[in-house]
């Protein structure tokens, strides 16, 4: 059952940043200026912030047992039945996860490049992408993240810096914005945003050094949250917060908006959701790693191929629930929100308990003890 | 064995995918030769009696639902691909005599979708947006609103933000079909004007993107370039229409531009302008190469107060007759007073145009929300309350400029 | 885990190779001749060997008499020899007997010894008791000696094939660098090695793998370098190959490989002792079979495919751009055309708008969509490289210019394609044929295919998807544990300065640490100490001036 220690610190950053940073480029400069207009900076900033609060719990439960992950200490903590219950609602909040993270991409896809193409399509070709890529064991699947992390940073950065010669101070002006209606629920949407990070608990294990892991989430979710936030300055600095109301995805707009100089390409927009399939599929291939990986730990099995493609039916099914592009949002912050109480609230329990009962991860447990 | 069976299973899937793919086939494949490249648009009032012309294509005919919206007439300007040569022009002499590039068509509706609608109904290639470059808009249609023509490029996500929209004087069409010698597409020429009166400082960077991002602000409103189709099928750069919400609300003069470019500090400078010193002959042309400017708000007494102070650097260009010599710096400094008291005219009397209007194009509501937002949250918060209040508030103007260079003359 | 699938495809072999044991194949020659031994009765033997060998009519049995004598027979291969010095160094002293002898022996023993130490004018003599072993050196191209009376039998290295000349490698041609490629014989390939590498630390051992063909393999790798267990790996995985026949390194690469499914070489093959030795230099193993004038060397990764040996013994400033046009090159030999079907077919939007009507012009008369344009003309290139290939070189040349003027000057003219498609399409062929290696450039033009049909089904977005499967395969591909990519993934800034520049020796010196070399120094701490210091400036004319005057 022991799981080779492989993964070194810089991995398991890149493994955060990237699996962060998805889809959700896309829609959140509008998540963050329905909350508080100019302020969506700071809107980001505090999504981040509460985000943090929640790797922070998962992370100390996992350096607390270097070995094992949540669905396993979960026992150890609070007993079989009840940890059964929190374990299947992190693994299914996952694969629901997965299944819209697929549709608001298979939805953007569709809505600017691929118009004829059927959504089943677009969605079963990223489900299957990512299915085919969790077969893979944990090396593997650090290496992947490692290798797309520049493939990820690369394009965002070079849009903000294309369109900061449009930019207008102005726009972002007053940073903590006119009004603040409806910020919390902004705060609450970008948080759940940042739901990925939940993939360090199946990492810790297969960490060469588990007490690095905490600097490794940091370095992570403040890579990711910084590119959040500069993405939503960007937009907001170029568009104004009126404008950016108007735009379903402004970061796309924004891509449309720019072009490289000399007018090699003459619009980003489609370029950049091509190279945007990387981070996307990064993001897809973490939470469904995270749920296939999970669930073959749930049922002590040695392999988690095996619910590969066994989960894939569902996911897509779920996948196909949304009847339109506007319930699908809805239903995209509702989950996010309740997803909320999965990733911070449950770890919390668990780290509270541990403490109380004195839990400690067995062997390996001096090594992590600082 | 096990090997065995990965080949056989690769194959297997190689081969359910292939007859997957081969059964649905490419859905959104669309050769570029077959696509109807649109490269520029023109809206205008439809001629009265056009309901009545019109087939029933998406609607019956009593069908549409807002039947007091005037009618609209869209033209495409749809390029010809086998018309443009490839690569650079084969003959020397060229321009005379050229075949047409471009196919320019157009049609009537109730909105520009139900045109557009109307007009692919008869032209066989798929209409494709993605190479939309200019959209002129003409006057008429302007007046009575923009809402509709906003909203239908800005949904469609073929269309780029980087496309130059623009009012006509008179009618668009006419604009579309305007044929310059200069370019082989006349739509290209149409975007090649605008981007370099850009370049050469007479007009502010405006796509309509920006024209839409202003608009969309609460407290800026949005502009165009004015333009007008001339006998040569050149077209001038008239001025600048401007818009309270998405309604037209006038033009302005060509050199007014340049005193808007002033207030907002935009570069480059291009415009030039005549100073006279002492009697009417002795004139001198001069123009600026570049523009600072900074805007501040303070509210006193309640009152928001806008403080512009403009400062540009200016060149010496032309010399009207020989009666005087520059070649001191005292001269420049007299020129330079001249200058910055003509400079402090046109801004002031734009700005009162401005206000007269109610058409806050400088975005000095903006700047009240971004620096005072106390005041923004207390008294205004709304679009509607900043287009009242911008046609009372205060706006202060100091300009400065200094000469620089008088040339390659020495006197 | 990698380590259970490699157990897991070499049980496979395993399983034959016990069948084969049973009998199925007889093991030849040593099984009929079970553990005979040479005893001293020559006529048994003679029998024997002949038995085995005889109805060859290329070996050849010479009776003679030792010193007018002792009977004894010569066994050898005459094809395989070298006659002049079996006729003088061997035949006739054996015959004669030496002239300052003053007795000559009397029995058996005495008469070894005395053959040994007074009468053989060759060197490379050794004894040998088990037919078995003297039938499988005679195979190799030895002479054997049988004397009645004697219990051994005298092994003559007198082997000596027909080989061509060193010549310059044909398909690694440098413009600055050593001109020598290796030929087809083992010892020479050894010696090329090792004139170059003249230090005890270089071992050298040798198998023989084939069951038929006996091939000798040697494993060649540096002592103190190496990572043992790297050696201890690849003999393993060489010993437990049983085939018939190695007829050339290109078979051996198949059976050690660690996935036989992918289409990138996971094992490096090269031409050029140079090469070979800077290869063990940094730690990896080289194998050579005799026969084939390509060695192999491992583990690889995939950055050693766009490497040259020249990247090396120039500058490392012109060097390093070379190399990144040989990136781009790789690259494009990959994406470019599927690049443009997506683009043509779905996002034509994408490239300036005087370009796209002007591409909407040059296509206007195609009859077919861009994918099945590109197709086309792609997969005609391939034939025309293939021919091109197959063809004697004279005519070859011809061929290729008629080919690629006339066909695709002709294409055009004749409204099948697009100029900018050929255009796409040279370039794109250009690209591959810029890859150093060839193998490794005919895998990316292999998967060029698939991608050009997910383009055109997908458009930029299918490229991608190709792209990130065909990046996730290489990123869980290993080459004895060593992931292909590295050092780009997992990171090594260390081995980052030979990835997409080659840096200055002085930043490189030590040895790239994903192949865990024992020893990493390359370059001593003393000598980039020495490099970073001011030139001294022996001749500047202002001191020498001075120093004249005084």
């Amino acid at each position: 059952m022991k799981q080779a220690k492989r993964i070194t610190t810089v991995q398991v950053a890149a493994i955060m940043t990237s699996t962060i940073i998805g889809v959700g480029v896309l829609p959140i400069p509008l998540f963050a200026v329905r909350g508080a207009g100019s302020g969506a900076p700071l809107v980001t900033l505090l999504g981040a912030a509460v985000a943090f609060v929640g790797l922070f719990l998962i992370t100390r439960l996992g350096m607390r047992f270097p070995d094992q992950s949540i669905v396993q200490y979960g026992e150890v903590v609070i007993g079989k039945w009840l940890s059964w219950i929190g374990s299947i609602g992190v693994i299914g909040f996952f694969a629901i996860l997965t299944s819209l993270t697929a549709r608001e991409f298979g939805e953007v896809v569709i809505t600017s490049v691929l118009t004829e193409t059927p959504l089943e399509v677009t969605v079963i070709v990223m489900l299957m992408l990512a299915a085919i890529s969790t077969r893979n064991d944990i090396t593997t699947f650090a290496y992947i993240h490692l290798f797309y992390f520049p493939l990820l940073l690369g394009p965002a950065l070079l849009i903000v810096a294309l369109s900061l010669k449009n930019a207008d101070l102005i726009n972002l002006q007053p940073i903590w914005g006119n009004s603040h209606e409806g910020m919390l629920a902004s705060v609450l949407t970008i948080a759940s945003l940042f739901q990925g990070s939940f993939i360090v608990t199946t990492v810790i294990p297969a960490m060469r050094e588990p007490r690095k892991a905490m600097i490794a989430s940091v370095v992570g979710l403040v890579i990711a949250g910084g590119m959040y936030v500069m993405i939503v300055a960007a937009t907001l600095g170029v568009f104004g917060s009126e404008e950016t109301k108007n735009l379903l995805w402004p970061t796309l707009e924004l891509a449309k908006a720019t072009s490289l100089p000399a007018n090699v390409l003459e619009r980003l927009d489609a370029a950049f959701l091509a190279v945007w399939v990387t981070a996307v599929f990064t993001t897809l291939f973490s939470s469904y790693y995270l749920a296939v990986k999970e669930l073959s730990k749930l049922f002590r099995l040695q392999d988690h191929k095996l619910f590969s493609f066994f989960l894939l039916p569902a996911v897509f099914s779920m996948a196909m629930v949304p009847y339109n592009i506007l319930h699908m949002y809805e239903i995209i912050q509702n989950v996010g929100r309740i997803g909320l109480f999965v990733t911070i609230a449950y770890p919390g329990l668990l780290l509270v308990v541990a403490i109380l009962r004195k839990k400690r991860g067995e062997p390996s447990e001096k090594r992590s003890a600082g | 064995m096990r090997s065995g069976r990965r080949v056989k299973r690769l194959l297997l899937s190689a081969f359910a995918a292939s007859v997957f793919l081969l059964l649905t086939g490419c859905w959104d494949r669309l050769e570029i030769e077959e696509r109807a490249i649109v490269l520029g648009v023109s809206v205008d009032n439809a001629p009265p009696g056009a309901a009545k012309r019109e087939s029933e294509i998406s609607h019956t005919a009593e069908g549409f639902p807002v039947p007091d919206v005037n009618m609209i007439r869209v033209t495409l300007q749809i390029a010809l691909p086998g018309k443009i040569p490839l690569g650079p022009g084969e003959s020397g002499g060229g321009g005379k005599g050229s075949e047409q590039t471009v196919w320019v068509v157009g049609t009537e509706g109730h909105t520009v979708d139900d045109a557009i609608m109307n007009l692919q109904q008869q032209i066989s290639g798929r209409l494709f947006f993605g190479h939309l470059r200019v959209i002129v808009v003409s006057e008429d249609v302007a007046r009575l609103g923009m809402q509709n023509i906003n909203d239908y490029f800005h949904r469609n996500p073929e269309v780029r933000r980087m496309a130059w929209m623009m009012i006509s004087k008179g009618s668009a069409e006419q604009v579309m079909r305007a044929s310059p010698e200069l370019e082989r597409v006349p739509a290209l020429y149409l975007m090649s004007t605008m981007d370099n009166a850009v370049k050469l400082g007479k007009f502010p960077e405006n796509y309509v993107g920006m024209y839409w991002s202003n608009s969309a602000k609460r407290g800026q409103e949005g502009y165009l370039p004015y333009v007008e189709l001339k006998k040569m099928q050149n077209i001038e750069v008239k001025g600048m229409a401007y818009f309270k919400d998405d309604k037209l609300q006038g033009t302005t003069k060509p050199f007014q531009v340049a005193a808007y470019m002033s207030i907002k500090g935009m570069n480059p400078a291009g415009y030039r302008g005549v100073v006279k010193i002492g009697g009417a002959a002795d004139s001198v042309m001069i123009y600026a190469t570049s523009r600072r400017s900074t805007i501040k708000v303070r509210v006193q007494d309640g009152e928001p107060i806008v403080n512009v102070a403009i400062f540009t650097e200016i060149n010496l260009e032309e010399k009207i007759n020989e009666q005087f010599t520059i070649n001191d710096s005292a001269s420049l400094v007299q020129i330079e007073e001249q200058n910055k008291r003509s400079l402090l005219r046109e801004t002031e009397a734009l700005i009162r145009q401005m206000q007269e209007k109610g058409s806050d194009i400088f975005g000095f509501g903006e700047y009240v929300r971004a620096k005072k937002p106390g005041y923004w949250n207390a008294r205004i918060g709304s679009k509607n309350k900043w287009q009242r209040a911008f046609k009372e508030l205060r706006v202060e103007v100091e300009v400065n400029s200094k000469i620089r260079r008088v040339g390659m003359k020495a006197k | 885990m990698a380590v259970k699938g490699i157990m897991f495809l070499f049980g496979r072999r395993k399983r034959r190779r016990s069948s084969g044991d049973n009998g199925e194949y007889p093991r030849i020659p040593a099984e009929r001749l079970n553990d005979a031994a040479v005893d001293g009765d020559l006529e048994r033997v003679v029998r024997q060997i002949r038995g085995v060998l005889g109805e060859n009519d290329d070996f050849t049995i010479r009776r003679f008499l030792v010193f007018g004598r002792y009977p004894a027979a010569m066994f050898f291969y005459p094809n395989m020899i070298d006659m002049t010095t079996l006729n003088s160094e061997i035949l006739k002293p054996l015959m004669y007997g030496p002239p300052h002898a003053e007795r000559l022996p009397e029995n058996g023993e005495e008469l070894w010894d005395f053959l040994l130490e007074s009468t053989l004018y060759h060197s490379d003599v050794r004894s040998e008791t088990l037919v078995a072993k003297v039938v499988s050196d005679l195979l190799r191209g030895q002479t054997a000696v049988i004397i009645e009376g004697v219990a051994q039998a005298l092994l003559l290295g007198t082997r000596a094939i027909e080989k061509r000349s060193i010549d310059q490698p044909a398909t690694e041609q440098v413009i600055r660098g050593p001109r020598e490629g290796f030929i087809e014989l083992l010892s020479t390939n050894i010696s090329l090695i090792r004139y170059r590498l003249q230090t005890p630390d270089l071992r050298v051992k040798t198998m023989e793998v084939g069951r038929r063909s006996q091939s000798k393999v040697a494993i060649c790798y540096m002592h103190g370098i190496t990572n043992p267990e790297l050696v201890k790996e690849i003999t393993r995985r060489l010993d437990l190959i049983d085939v018939d026949a190695i007829l050339d390194s290109g078979y051996l690469e198949q059976f050690i490989e660690d996935n036989q499914m992918s289409p990138f070489p996971q094992v490096q093959y090269t031409e050029r002792p140079d090469k070979v030795v800077a290869n063990l230099l940094e730690g990896r193993v080289a194998l050579i079979v005799d026969g084939s004038p390509l060695a192999l060397v491992v583990p690889t990764v995939f950055s050693q495919f766009y490497q040259t040996v020249e990247d090396y013994t120039e500058r490392f400033l012109m060097m390093s751009a070379i190399r990144w046009a040989r990136l781009i090159a790789l690259v494009f030999s990959l994406v470019f055309p599927s690049l443009y079907v997506a683009i043509i077919s779905f996002n034509p939007e994408l490239i300036p708008t005087e370009f796209a009507v002007a591409v909407a012009g040059g296509r206007a008369g195609v009859p077919f969509p861009a994918i099945v344009e590109v197709l086309v003309i792609e997969i005609s290139m391939e034939v025309l490289r293939e021919a091109t290939i197959r063809l004697p070189q004279q005519v070859g040349g011809a061929l290729s210019i008629v080919g690629v003027l006339v066909v695709g000057q002709a294409a055009v003219a004749a409204g099948f394609a697009s100029p900018i498609t050929v255009v796409i399409i040279a370039l794109t062929t250009i690209g591959s044929f810029a890859t150093p290696a060839y193998n490794a450039a005919l895998a990316l033009r292999l998967l060029r295919f698939p991608l050009i049909v997910l383009a055109g089904i997908f458009g930029l977005y299918g490229v991608m998807i190709g792209l990130i499967l065909i990046a996730n395969h290489l990123l869980s591909l290993k080459s004895f544990g060593v992931p292909y990519l590295s050092p780009l993934v997992p990171g090594s800034p260390q081995g980052m300065k030979d990835l997409f520049l080659r840096g200055p020796f002085w930043w490189m010196s030590t040895r790239p640490d994903f192949l865990h070399p024992s020893d990493k120094t390359r370059i001593s701490d003393r000598t980039v100490e020495e490099l970073k210091k001011p030139p001294n400036n022996v001749l500047e004319p202002a001191d020498i001036e001075n120093t004249r005057k005084r």
